[in-house]
């Protein structure tokens, strides 16, 4: 009884010493206005230096950040959809265009961002209705090992080869290129996003000789290096992983063109504050912000004024020719038809 | 017991109705609403959907696989290492145990390292001039991994049945006349099926709710039940079919469950002796 009494007192000075010290904190600290913002949390120390720190400094405001995947944040922006706390998100296109039919986020007010016009036009409304604008570009190109390979691979055709058989992976119809990927087998075959028939019965052709269907990026990375894989088709931005492994790799633009991923950035409805949200979106979008995280190659820039050196474009979606050879999808007709489409992948691809 | 004892229970009461009876009803009632009115459509859904049925048949048929080559390879183990003297049981005992106290992950990645194609299997092939083989991703990887995980579930129970018989059983039913197989039918068995019973019933349900090794071992082309759930769930952000996968699953495993003890409750009377 002695010991439990000593070990309540002495709870209560540790309580009531950190209520004053947290009293005092908040005292001493001027009172900063906040904003908060959604994103995936890749590269967070890159993401403070570049973006946080300096938007404290320019608008003296701090970010505070919810992170997770697209799903995850998407599921807490639905459960919070009455009073939302968070008043900018940045998803990828898929999920974007989910957010946006069912309410979640707003049409921007283009004319308050400055560098709105700066940007290249594929990125200025890539859901349609100014619902998001984009800040980061990513091209969906083939990957395959230069040892094992002898012949090049040049197209989304070559994926087909009898050479390559047993030694493909292609991304599952869940992921963010997966329905990208009917797209680019019909277009390979001589259909297109609207006729797709002719992408299934080949993908259907094909499916025995993938090894398996990968979920994330870094699945594949490792696909990679135990030799499972030889030939896959990747997003850019898991090239630099790749890279990383040392393995004679190479990056192919497919004769039947890339397509481009546009990353968006939108205000939630409702959201608190505004005029912060406009203030992080420009920032996000300035020179200053887009060369500087190119530079890291953490995102390839919107905008055609960031200069990179050669070999640092190599790993970035990056430079006129490459933007060039970009596809861009309706996403709005993706979303449409996604659940067809993943349902028939399941019965005649997947199997 | 003095009435007071009652509430000792209430703690673990609530707790279990809190994070596991009310979520679980809550759950098994959001799957029959779709926008505030009652509905079987999610369920006629899933039952529409053959790559929903692949992947339940699949489930049902790796998990019964797996559960009768756990029996097959842990009930003679474990009959050895209860007949063997004491400190070697104790060894043989913690090499049993050790599977279940490395990570899942790491336990899974250990056979992607053994079944690859440039792994153990492949390069023992290839260097006997054989072709490699795809071994990954494969319904046989998935049952190769479940067994290595769950067999010491088997086990354990198994060799405390074991444990249990007097020593002088085996040899009282032989000086009786008994013959071998006999005394395994009429003697080991009956007096071991219920360390069976509860080894079938946690192998068959950790092979059913099992994630992380089917995921690895079978990737995204060989659904299980668990893997369809965390694609609908995750990716596709469909709760309300994530629902139905979760109440099948927990469905399967309580047929399983009863199937399981009325199967070896055939051999429950003791001695052949009704």
């Amino acid at each position: 009884m002695q010991k439990l009494a000593t070990f309540v007192k002495r709870a209560c000075y540790v309580t009531a010493f950190l209520a004053t010290s947290t009293v005092m904190s908040a005292a001493i600290s001027p009172a900063r206005a906040q904003v908060a913002i959604s994103t995936w949390g890749f590269n967070m120390d890159l993401i403070n230096e570049h973006i946080t720190d300096t938007f404290v400094e320019q608008f003296n405001t701090e970010i505070l950040y919810d992170l997770g995947n697209n799903a995850d944040r998407l599921t807490r922006l639905q459960l919070r959809s009455d009073s939302p706390e968070i008043s900018v998100v940045e998803l990828a296109p898929t999920f974007a265009i989910r957010a946006m039919r069912e309410g979640l986020i707003e049409p921007i007010d283009t004319s308050r961002l400055e560098n709105y016009n700066t940007l290249y036009d594929w990125a200025q409304d890539p859901l349609t209705g100014n619902y998001g604008v984009g800040f980061t570009v990513y091209s969906y190109g083939i990957v395959y090992r230069t040892d094992m390979v002898d012949e090049p691979i040049t197209s989304w055709q070559d994926l087909w080869r009898d050479d390559l058989a047993g030694r493909v992976s292609l991304p599952n119809v869940t992921t963010t290129q997966g329905l990208a990927t009917i797209i680019m087998a019909s277009r390979a075959w001589g259909g297109d996003a609207e006729n797709p028939d002719v992408g299934f019965e080949q993908l259907a052709e094909l499916s025995d000789d993938v090894v398996t269907f990968y979920a994330r990026s870094s699945e594949l990375v490792s696909l990679f290096q135990q030799g499972e894989v030889w030939a896959a088709p990747v997003l850019r931005f898991a090239w630099g992983q790749l890279l990383d492994t040392d393995l004679p790799l190479a990056w192919v633009a497919p004769e039947e063109g890339s397509v481009g991923f546009v990353n968006t950035i939108s205000i939630i409805s409702g959201a608190p504050n505004t005029d912060s949200a406009y203030d992080y979106i420009d920032h996000r979008l300035s020179q200053d912000v887009q060369t500087a995280l190119a530079l890291d190659i953490v995102d390839s820039p919107v905008r055609s004024d960031v200069t990179v050196p050669a070999e640092l474009a190599e790993q970035l979606t990056y430079g006129e020719a490459e933007i060039d050879n970009l596809i861009f999808l309706d996403y709005n007709y993706l979303l449409d038809v996604e659940s067809d489409w993943i349902e028939r992948w399941n019965e005649e691809i997947a199997r | 017991m003095p009435r007071w004892a009652w509430s000792l229970v209430i703690p673990a009461t609530a707790v279990l109705v809190l994070a596991f009876v009310l979520p679980l009803s809550l759950l098994f009632a959001s799957s029959f609403f779709a926008e505030g009115s009652f509905t079987w459509a999610s369920y006629t859904d899933f039952l529409s959907s053959s790559a929903s049925r692949r992947a339940y048949f699949r489930t049902v048929r790796i998990a019964t696989l797996v559960t009768l080559a756990a029996i097959a390879l842990g009930y003679p183990a474990a009959y050895a290492i209860s007949r063997i003297t004491m400190r070697w049981r104790v060894v043989l005992i913690a090499l049993v145990i050790l599977p279940l106290m490395t990570n899942p992950v790491a336990r899974t990645f250990s056979w992607l390292v053994i079944l690859g194609r440039e792994g153990l299997i492949n390069n023992l092939l290839t260097a006997l001039g054989a072709q490699s083989v795809r071994l990954l991703y494969t319904e046989g990887a998935m049952i190769v991994g479940l067994l290595h995980l769950f067999i010491p579930l088997m086990m354990l129970p198994l060799i405390s049945a074991f444990e249990n018989i007097p020593q002088d059983v085996v040899p009282a039913a032989q000086s009786l006349g008994a013959s071998q197989a006999q005394i395994f039918v009429r003697v080991l068995i009956p007096l071991t099926i219920e360390g069976l019973t509860i080894g079938a019933t946690l192998v068959f349900t950790g092979c059913v709710t099992a994630y992380v090794t089917p995921a690895i071992l079978g990737g995204s082309r060989r659904l299980m039940l668990s893997t369809l759930l965390h694609q609908r769930a995750s990716t596709m952000l469909d709760w309300s079919g994530a629902t139905v996968v979760a109440v099948v699953m927990f469905a399967t495993t309580l047929v399983a469950i009863t199937i399981i003890r009325r199967v070896f409750g055939v051999f429950r009377s003791p001695l052949g002796l009704s």
